[in-house]
């Protein structure tokens, strides 16, 4: 077997077994986000919902793996961007920085039971509650 | 040009700190975050003004602050910053309302989004302008002081006026616009680190007027930015004065460029400044000159929570006499022809106890004294090396 196809297969295995999934409460009235959107969610700058509901931005710790794979893959930045990002708008008056929760277990809670709320997860085995969003480029 | 005053957007920085307490208290936690730092740290700059007099390892390296931001409505907010710093002598120590502001959302779509600040806001023009004293946000302890004059920090790192941010998503990239217009109201001891204690009259400035563009490609890996500055003072005599009644003209052009990669980044900023000085050193003195200039920093991400930092600051007070030679002649060679440049290699190295814990230490190697105290009159008496060097570690904490 060509040695290539058994490097692909296994990356592909990796990423499949560990890609995370945008999440939000379930009455959020999105279905699709493209990266540009996801970003001014997660730099703060978009603050309601097409419907006029508050964004409730919901993140894992900097350190925390998953978070690590959700900002290079879903957000196409690194953490280091975005720790900088809310550092500059929490201390320089411009706005807050998100929630950050100790477990993707306490983001599916936090998510399913907060109004207008986003956040990521990776086991997408126990969707239930939650909406998935579509991210595209 | 000619602006109006804006000294009636004054604050009174207790009330509005009581005002802040008394909203804290009322409003539900989802619509009100706290947030904060304290900071602690040793420096040293021997044979110099920069810190002290005495060539002694000093203390006087303590940031310390606390901030709210309370959403009102889906379009207002109020946010405000108080801070109580000691540098030295590099700029005023004590307790300081940093920023009172209420925040307008004008408009607000995925693409597009305008805000309009009214109060005391940071400038938000310049690369670490709007947090160059909250130092867990900075490169280094030290900011290059080409760009981050520290004599001229209490007038640079904010105003009280009005400020327009908008934020563009367009196929191009993301591209943020800034304009403030405003003034600072400069206390006696801004006035002593501008001037020195010679001159006995009163200091103003005027208005301060800024613009700026940063453009950020689709990858958000490159950061490109361009930022205007104009302001004018005024200097009125006391009746015993050294000096005479004048005005201060500054404007600066500046870019800047940011580049991350996994895990290391590259940032620079450059800046030529036009400084024009009308009596004030005496009746019917005129000088126009134009300073420049510029540094690069790269940070390497050494190992998980260790970062290295090389700097490179570079600082020239003219453009047409970058070694000082006609400036020192100007003053009949009184003043050595370093006090016209200042050039600055710094290496550094940060590390993270905790996501909100950080330890930095830095070394700095000097040529050069035009970034000392004092702006208009060069301190010949403690400036005495061309070259010299200073050393800074600080610890520190956030919340």
């Amino acid at each position: 077997m060509n040695i290539k196809f058994v490097v692909a297969g296994f990356v592909l295995w990796l990423w499949s077994a560990s890609a995370t999934e945008v999440v939000t409460h379930p009455a959020v009235s999105m279905d699709q986000l493209t990266v540009t959107q996801l970003r001014a969610i997660y730099s703060m700058r978009q603050q309601n919902w097409p419907d006029g509901k508050a964004i409730r931005v919901f993140v894992l710790s900097a350190k925390n793996p998953v978070h690590q794979r959700f900002t290079k893959e879903k957000l196409q930045m690194f953490p280091y961007q975005l720790d900088r990002i809310w550092q500059k708008i929490t201390y320089s008056g411009l706005g807050s920085a998100p929630v950050v929760l100790t477990s993707e277990q306490q983001m599916r809670e936090m998510v399913a039971n907060t109004e207008g709320a986003i956040g990521y997860i990776e086991n997408s085995d126990e969707l239930s509650k939650l909406k998935v969003i579509e991210v595209s480029q | 040009m000619n602006y109006p005053s804006s000294k009636s957007l004054k604050f009174h920085s207790k009330l509005s700190v009581l005002l802040l307490l008394v909203c804290s208290l009322q409003m539900p936690a989802q619509e009100l975050q706290w947030h904060g730092f304290i900071s602690q740290g040793l420096i040293q700059a021997p044979e110099t003004n920069f810190v002290n007099l005495d060539d002694s390892i000093s203390a006087e390296l303590t940031d310390i602050g606390v901030n709210m931001s309370w959403v009102m409505s889906d379009k207002l907010r109020l946010a405000s910053q108080v801070v109580y710093l000691d540098g030295g002598r590099r700029y005023t120590k004590g307790t300081r309302l940093d920023y009172f502001f209420i925040d307008w959302t004008l408009y607000s779509d995925f693409d597009w989004r305008l805000n309009l600040f009214v109060g005391r806001f940071k400038n938000q023009h310049w690369l670490y302008s709007a947090t160059r004293d909250v130092p867990f946000t900075r490169n280094a302890i030290v900011l290059p002081q080409s760009v981050y004059f520290d004599s001229f920090r209490d007038i640079a790192v904010g105003s009280d006026g009005l400020a327009l941010k908008s934020t563009h998503d367009t196929r191009f990239g993301e591209i943020e616009l800034n304009w403030s217009w405003g003034s600072t109201n400069l206390s006696k001891e801004q006035k002593q680190i501008l001037l020195s204690t010679l001159p006995q009259g009163d200091a103003e400035q005027d208005y301060v007027h800024q613009a700026s563009l940063f453009w950020r490609p689709g990858q958000l890996d490159w950061q490109l930015g361009l930022s205007l500055l104009d302001s004018d003072f005024s200097y009125k005599k006391a009746e015993l004065d050294f000096y005479s009644d004048g005005g201060i003209t500054v404007q600066r052009v500046m870019f800047n460029a940011r580049y991350a990669a996994e895990y290391w980044e590259l940032s620079s900023e450059w800046v030529q400044e036009r400084l024009d000085i009308k009596d004030f050193y005496a009746p019917g003195f005129k000088r126009n000159s134009f300073s420049q200039g510029w540094y690069i920093q790269g940070r390497y991400n050494l190992m998980p929570r260790t970062w290295a930092l090389l700097s490179l600051d570079i600082f020239d007070l003219d453009k047409d006499d970058r070694n000082g030679t006609k400036f020192s002649q100007s003053t009949g060679g009184m003043v050595p022809a370093y006090f016209a440049y200042q050039d600055d290699l710094t290496f550094g190295l940060t590390y993270d106890f905790r996501d909100n814990l950080r330890l930095t230490m830095e070394h700095h190697w000097v040529k050069g004294t035009a970034r000392l105290a004092y702006p208009v009159l060069p301190d010949v008496q403690n400036n005495k090396s061309e070259y010299w060097q200073m050393w800074a570690m600080q610890l520190m904490y956030w919340f």
